[in-house]
């Protein structure tokens, strides 16, 4: 039980440990964009959650964030109402993870190589349709989506809040939900139970992406540029969130609340090591050396029940 | 008539699994289906349940001709199968499980899960299993699983229920308890296909028996006329008198002992010696700890107590590799898995255990290796065009021998042959036989694991049972399967989970 809720124990020292270290740490500007920073990564690594515990993985999702945040500012430039660009963008992410989906049902080809190389597809796609350029005209009430402020929180907080109960709801207490943990689980036993694997598989990536493209646009709001280079890298980030929160890379296992603790422990570590003055190369080490420290906990502690 | 088949055919890229198969059932009867392995039982059952389609002849649900594409629309009309390797979603629970694919759903696809717990408790408390709806299934026992199996069929109200060897992992009270819901299930008018090829345990629940051999329906006939020495005819295709049989060889000295070995949860003070040209047979249920046993000696699980000698020298062995370096090989039930390198050529895999004959300071020698495996595809026969072809392109039967060969070139004197004849179709189980008689014949110890009590009888010169970790007794070569069966359950009462 005490590994269980090590993440958590974690978590609450490592916040603890920063409140006494520096005396900018527990300030509300600082809390703010530590929650800003995060939610990108949260979100994107909730819809990872789904995706890791069907036993899949998706490697392509720092691609689908630029394509997401470029597509959505692009229609912002052409004319289009802020509401209208956030669901292009939206749009753009399921319609990549439906691709994903279909690649992995039908071709049956290993998730990992699937992802990898429409990782670069996707990437090269984003590249070649805004010639490498990023787009700058946007309307600035869509700043509101990255940087706002609702009730006294960043707005990001919300959406973060009610992306985790959705994903949480849809895991626990739907059908696509308690499928996706009999796929990850054992893709035979659900395949003779009569579920239908692919169209749930799909229905897994798709919904990834649509909160990576989710997470495009948060970025594209906060830097208010739509960068085609934007999110490289973040795939590992959104990976690392959900295996530290317990998530396993075999599947069948993974929850919401791990994965945000995961990457709330990213975001600590990242902003302490700032506001400490630790180098941001150490910092990668740091972190590094964290997932490997997590995934062992998690697997004595299952080892010792099996 | 609820089912029929007729003429049924399908072939899996070179390999015909069936070409005649023929069945009758009707409601309320328990028919068994019986074969040897690979002749063709599970091929077809699979067709019935959705889990593959026919490549020809006739398949008639209830008089109407149909065809089904995936489970859920053999599901639909009301076939369900219980399978013989636990197919179940081990971070699931019992509930989910039993409930899996056909959830009770409320609105907007959110699952009911009070409804699910208190269905599958009534289902459970019903048939008395010793389960809790909320468990884990990856916590639960092999009879456990089966019965979690068990429950999800009955469940789904199905008209026609396949059982694929469902005891196999049982312990008798388990099975009777099971023998226990096919009587239920024929009271309530439901249709069963058994499938076994244990002989005797069916005569209590069994109507109609239909055998398979070689992918063709051989025979069909009420089991109260079918007598025992018939049904073996069938299923192996010649009278019994002219089975392969070892001629035993006096034994000479003893090349292994162990002695009062005890080794984890299971193995408990375990004494046996195997001589020079000596088959000694491992008989047992599956769970007994005969694989267990088989690991310890070869140094995969750890021993705790006891001893082993290797021509009466005391031996240590903490690692296969260990093992290995006392001449010890181990041929695994799992072939597949850990015994074979399938996407490597045959030259690889005869080579494996023995690289140090074939190279020279780190460097493999070609010509060394071709030699190698030349000698070794002569010696034991192994039907390929050459040492270069892909191991799992091989026949089953022929793949084991590759496997055999990576000891034989080693040089190994103690062989475990661990269910040697899995996947291996009769005519080529001879064959192995064959292997295993030359070996004991040129001074190696060989102890052979095996849950078909024919092979037990065939090949080996006596035979050990194991039930619970424990040694039971021990049998001359010329027994009978009953007396096998007989320490092998007797007094079994293992627990569930």
């Amino acid at each position: 039980m005490i590994q269980r809720l090590l993440p958590f124990l974690t978590l609450i020292v490592l916040f603890v440990a920063l409140c006494f270290l520096s005396p900018y740490f527990f300030t509300e500007t600082n809390l703010s964009s530590v929650v800003r920073q995060t939610a990108v990564i949260n979100i994107m690594a909730l819809g990872m959650t789904l995706v890791i515990i069907s036993g899949g993985i998706d490697l392509s999702v720092g691609s689908i964030l630029a394509m997401g945040g470029l597509f959505g500012t692009m229609a912002m430039q052409s004319g289009k109402p802020v509401i209208v660009g956030i669901a292009v963008g939206l749009l753009a992410g399921c319609l990549c993870g439906f691709v994903n989906g279909t690649l992995v049902t039908r071709l049956k080809i290993n998730p990992f190589i699937v992802t990898l190389g429409t990782m670069g597809i996707i990437r090269g796609l984003t590249l070649l349709i805004s010639n490498g350029l990023p787009v700058h005209q946007i309307p600035k009430e869509f700043s509101y989506l990255g940087e706002g402020r609702l009730l006294g929180v960043p707005f990001v907080l919300w959406l973060l809040v009610i992306c985790a109960l959705a994903v949480h709801i849809i895991l626990e207490h739907t059908r696509l939900g308690r499928y996706a943990f009999a796929i990850g689980s054992n893709p035979d036993a659900a395949f003779y139970a009569g579920i239908p694997v692919n169209f749930h598989t799909v229905a897994v990536y798709s919904i990834c992406g649509m909160l990576t493209g989710l997470a495009g646009m948060i970025e594209a709001s906060r830097l208010m540029t739509g960068q085609p280079t934007a999110g490289q890298g973040y795939e590992l980030q959104a990976i690392a969130a959900v295996v530290i929160g317990g998530g396993s890379l075999r599947g069948g296992e993974g929850t919401v609340l791990g994965t945000l603790v995961g990457a709330f422990i990213m975001g600590l570590l990242a902003n302490g090591s700032d506001l400490l003055g630790i180098s941001p190369y150490l910092q990668q080490a740091i972190i590094g050396a964290v997932i490997i420290l997590a995934v062992t906990v998690d697997e004595l502690r299952k080892r010792k029940i099996g | 008539m609820l089912l029929e088949l007729r003429g049924l055919q399908k072939r899996f890229g070179g390999v015909q699994a069936l070409k005649k198969g023929d069945l009758r059932v009707e409601a309320g009867e328990v028919h068994l289906l019986m074969g040897e392995n690979g002749a063709g039982k599970s091929t077809m059952m699979k067709i019935v349940a959705g889990l593959q389609q026919k490549d020809g002849g006739d398949f008639l649900w209830q008089g109407q001709p149909v065809d089904f594409r995936n489970p859920a629309e053999a599901q639909q009309v009301g076939i369900a199968m219980v399978h013989q390797e636990s197919l179940l979603a081990p971070h699931l629970s019992v509930a989910e499980n039993i409930f899996l694919g056909r959830e009770e759903l409320l609105p907007l696809g959110f699952v009911n899960r009070p409804k699910m717990m208190a269905l599958a408790r009534r289902l459970i408390d019903e048939h008395k299993f010793p389960l809790q709806p909320e468990w884990r299934v990856d916590r639960l026992s092999p009879a456990g699983k089966q019965m979690v199996e068990i429950c999800r069929a009955i469940q789904h109200g199905s008209s026609l229920l396949i059982f694929d060897e469902p005891t196999s992992s049982l312990s008798e009270s388990e099975t009777h308890q099971v023998f226990r819901i096919v009587r239920t299930l024929r009271e309530r008018k439901v249709g069963v296909i058994y499938i076994t090829h244990r002989l005797e345990e069916l005569r209590e629940v069994g109507d109609q028996v239909t055998i398979l051999r070689d992918g063709e329906t051989i025979h069909s006939e009420a089991l109260l006329t079918l007598t025992t020495d018939r049904m073996i005819q069938y299923m192996v295709g010649r009278p019994l008198s002219s089975i392969y049989r070892r001629e035993p060889i006096p034994p000479g000295k003893p090349m292994l002992e162990i002695k009062d070995l005890s080794t984890g949860p299971l193995l408990k003070n375990l004494n046996l010696t195997v001589h020079a040209g000596e088959i000694v047979g491992l008989g047992g249920l599956v769970g007994a700890g005969r694989t267990e046993l088989c690991r310890a000696i070869f140094g995969i699980d750890s021993v705790d107590t006891g001893e082993i000698r290797v021509e009466g020298k005391l031996v240590r062995i903490r690692s296969p590799r260990e093992a290995v370096e006392a001449g010890i090989a181990l041929i695994p039930e799992d072939r597949q898995k850990t015994g074979l390198a399938r996407a490597l050529p045959i030259a690889a895999n005869v080579v494996m255990a023995n690289m140090e004959s074939v190279s020279n300071l780190g460097f493999v020698s070609a010509a060394a290796v071709k030699q190698t495996t030349d000698k070794a595809i002569n010696r034991l026969r192994i039907r390929c065009e050459n040492g270069a072809q892909l191991a799992g392109r091989l026949s089953g039967g022929n793949q084991q021998k590759v496997v055999i060969s990576k000891w034989v070139t080693r040089g190994a004197k103690i062989y475990l042959f661990d269910e040697p004849t899995r996947g291996i179709d009769v005519g080529a189980k001879v064959e192995v036989f064959e292997v295993m008689d030359e070996l004991a014949r040129q001074g190696a110890a060989i102890l052979m694991v095996s849950s078909e009590l024919t092979e037990l009888l065939q090949v080996a010169d006596r035979i050990v049972v194991m039930r619970q970790g424990r040694f039971t007794g021990e049998l001359p070569g010329r027994t009978t399967q009953e007396e096998i069966m007989h320490l092998a359950t007797i007094e079994s009462s293992e627990k569930v989970s």
